[in-house]
């Protein structure tokens, strides 16, 4: 089992590398001006010279690499260091260590809720094929895995906010008249919760309903149907039929599906956690929540390189994170993985 | 040589259901739209009227006024979808839109087709260490974060419509590339190939004339889906504002813009042209379902 988590957490460190110099390369690659885009385009030739040199783009690709990997005289991303962002001249590591928990906890809290609903829907689903269930659930599917989360989050606060007025305007992540807790952690339920304040907490989960809701909305008919197929298949497999055939009850015999049908979920869990991180990017810009998906947009539009490489980093790396705590939960359950 | 066809001809009856019908309806209605959508709307879809915010007319009154208009008797058309804030007519805009979305969609998905099916059947039916190189830099493709990437190849190499294609095409190839190289590699162990090694056919000519056609099915499947996914893509990215670039009529522009109506109590500037994309996705899914239960 060590030896596999080693191997794992060896594979991830490698891809994760793989990725920064596949970002570095890309980014340089487009025919992006970064610094007419910061001097703006009346600048003197000068000014532009200026600025070309304080970004350090007056030198060659690679040695610009090579300050990025922080062989050179500064630090780099091998001593954690991924840069100041061009614009904000803060340290962009300092700037995701704000804006990543956000993501986190509404990715999170949408895939806990998905699965809540997902996984009865989906068992009943494949008990009684064809029955009302299992139909309403495709037609569910079908239809939810077709809609723009963006759209149906404007949808959400058009009813739930303004007309029917029992959720919060689109202002974030809580009452923006409340002070936020001291960081912990960073996740505002967790934080307020140790910090014994409850009303952050009530607050912060009336905030991030909807936000979570416009998620679950269209993710849950996906993973149901992914439960649904592998609880179809469990019951369909010789050793259900053997259990059958050696007599044993009914209840005995769904355990040993059930088991042998929710293992493979695991590793749904850390796919939709994904493909979760990457909707984020849109539903965050709806509810106005500053979390990752939004450092990205603004950097990307902004032309902000450092801000660039460590978002994409940083969201690569909670996303191979997951994979891997899932793939590790996936072997511990299911020892033929670790063959 | 004939061309050895495994799909039973019962399957190449067109499906029945209402899901097909639904599908196929959506489908020709969005591609007549955009060939002719900014043919036949009332109004220019990048001017402005002066009409500010106007709201649509209520739902009863629609009839009434679709005769009039039709038999002439009104003077201005009605803005069936109200107007923005800008007096933008929303009909006009949510019927032109299709030329943007859905060509964009449209070319990003077959040109996706097309490298993914060519590399698939490289990678799948010639297997070496370059191809292997192939399927590897596929599969690291297909783990970066899709929104991200797009976002940063579009908004990087100029928010133009051929780049969007490109960002598509990037994100999608390696989706029809892993479906037609498991195909081809199923179909590389049947008979036929072996008898046509066995009489003398070049590989080549194997690979293109014979395993080619017989491999396509899953790919032609996924392209209905990928279309749909595409534009939900594509309209995003206007959406946060590293798509195509306003007054283009387009469906996540308009969402966007009309966002900020919602506190004027303006609900009709994003509702309609989100109902718009949540059609035009749910036809092309409805499509891909029944292609795939039909041929599977």
């Amino acid at each position: 089992m060590i030896r596999y988590v080693a191997m794992r957490l060896g594979i991830a460190v490698l891809q994760l590398m793989a990725l920064a110099v596949v970002v570095f390369f890309l980014i340089r690659l487009m025919p992006a001006d970064p610094v007419a885009r910061l001097v703006g385009l009346n600048a003197s030739a000068d000014a532009y010279a200026q600025s070309e040199r304080a970004l350090g783009l007056d030198k060659s690709v690679g040695e610009q690499f090579i300050a990025f990997l922080g062989f050179g005289e500064g630090r780099g991303l091998l001593q954690g260091d991924l840069g100041r962002s061009w614009v904000t001249g803060e340290p962009v590591a300092a700037e995701l260590m704000r804006s990543l928990p956000i993501t986190v906890e509404v990715v999170s809290l949408a895939l806990f809720v998905s699965l809540l609903i997902a996984i009865p829907v989906g068992l009943i689903g494949a008990a009684r094929p064809n029955g009302l269930v299992d139909r309403g659930a495709f037609m569910w599917g079908l239809f939810a895995g077709a809609q723009p989360d963006y759209w149906w989050g404007l949808l959400f606060i058009l009813i739930f906010a303004f007309t029917l007025g029992i959720a919060p305007a689109p202002l974030g992540r809580m009452d923006p008249l409340i002070i936020p807790p001291d960081p912990i952690t960073g996740l505002v339920l967790i934080d307020s919760l140790v910090q014994g304040r409850l009303d952050i907490f009530v607050s912060a989960l009336h905030y991030l309903a909807l936000p979570v809701l416009t998620m679950v909305f269209t993710v849950s008919g996906a993973i149901v149907k992914m439960i649904r197929q592998n609880t179809a298949r469990a019951l369909n497999s010789d050793y259900v039929l053997y259990a059958r055939a050696c007599g044993l009850s009914e209840r005995a015999t769904a355990r040993y599906a059930l088991r042998a049908a929710l293992t493979p979920t695991v590793t749904l869990i850390g796919i939709f956690f994904g493909i979760l991180l990457s909707a984020a990017v849109t539903v965050e810009r709806v509810f106005s929540l500053n979390g990752v998906g939004q450092y990205s947009v603004r950097a990307i539009l902004d032309f902000d390189y450092p801000a660039i490489q460590g978002a994409v980093l940083a969201v690569a790396m909670v996303a191979l994170l997951v994979y891997l705590l899932m793939d590790i939960a996936h072997a511990a359950l299911d020892p033929r993985i670790r063959e | 040589m004939r061309r050895s066809i495994p799909v039973s001809v019962s399957k190449l009856m067109p499906p029945r259901g209402f899901l097909f019908t639904f599908g196929l309806s959506i489908t020709l209605v969005v591609l007549f739209l955009a060939a002719f959508g900014e043919l036949i709307a009332p109004y220019d879809p990048r001017e402005a009227t002066t009409a500010i915010g106007a709201p649509p007319p209520p739902l009863l009154e629609w009839p009434n006024l679709l005769f009039r208009q039709l038999s002439g008797q009104l003077e201005t058309a009605p803005h069936w979808f109200g107007t923005d804030f800008y007096g933008l007519d929303v009909f006009s805009r949510v019927i032109s839109a299709p030329r943007t979305d859905v060509s964009i969609a449209l070319g990003g998905a077959l040109f996706s087709l097309l490298l993914g099916t060519a590399l698939g059947l490289i990678a799948g039916f010639f297997r070496n260490w370059l191809t292997g190189l192939l399927v590897r830099t596929s599969d690291v493709l297909q783990s970066f974060p899709v929104f991200i990437t797009a976002m940063v190849l579009v908004a990087l190499s100029g928010r133009h419509t051929g780049n969007i294609i490109f960002a598509l095409c990037l994100v999608y190839t390696p989706i029809f590339l892993r479906l037609t190289r498991a195909e081809v590699m199923g179909q590389s162990r049947r008979g036929y190939v072996e008898a046509a090694r066995a009489a003398g056919v070049p590989p080549w000519t194997i690979a293109v004339r014979h395993v080619l056609p017989n491999s396509l099915v899953p790919a032609l499947i996924q392209l209905s889906v990928t279309i749909g996914f595409a534009i939900i893509l594509t309209a995003g990215l206007s959406f946060v504002g590293a798509g195509v670039r306003p007054p283009t009529p387009e469906w996540g522009l308009m969402i966007s813009q009309g966002a900020g109506d919602l506190n004027y109590g303006w609900w009709w500037p994003s509702v309609f042209p989100g109902l718009a994309i949540s059609l035009t996705v749910l036809g092309f899914a409805s499509l891909g379902h029944v292609l795939e239960e039909q041929f599977r």
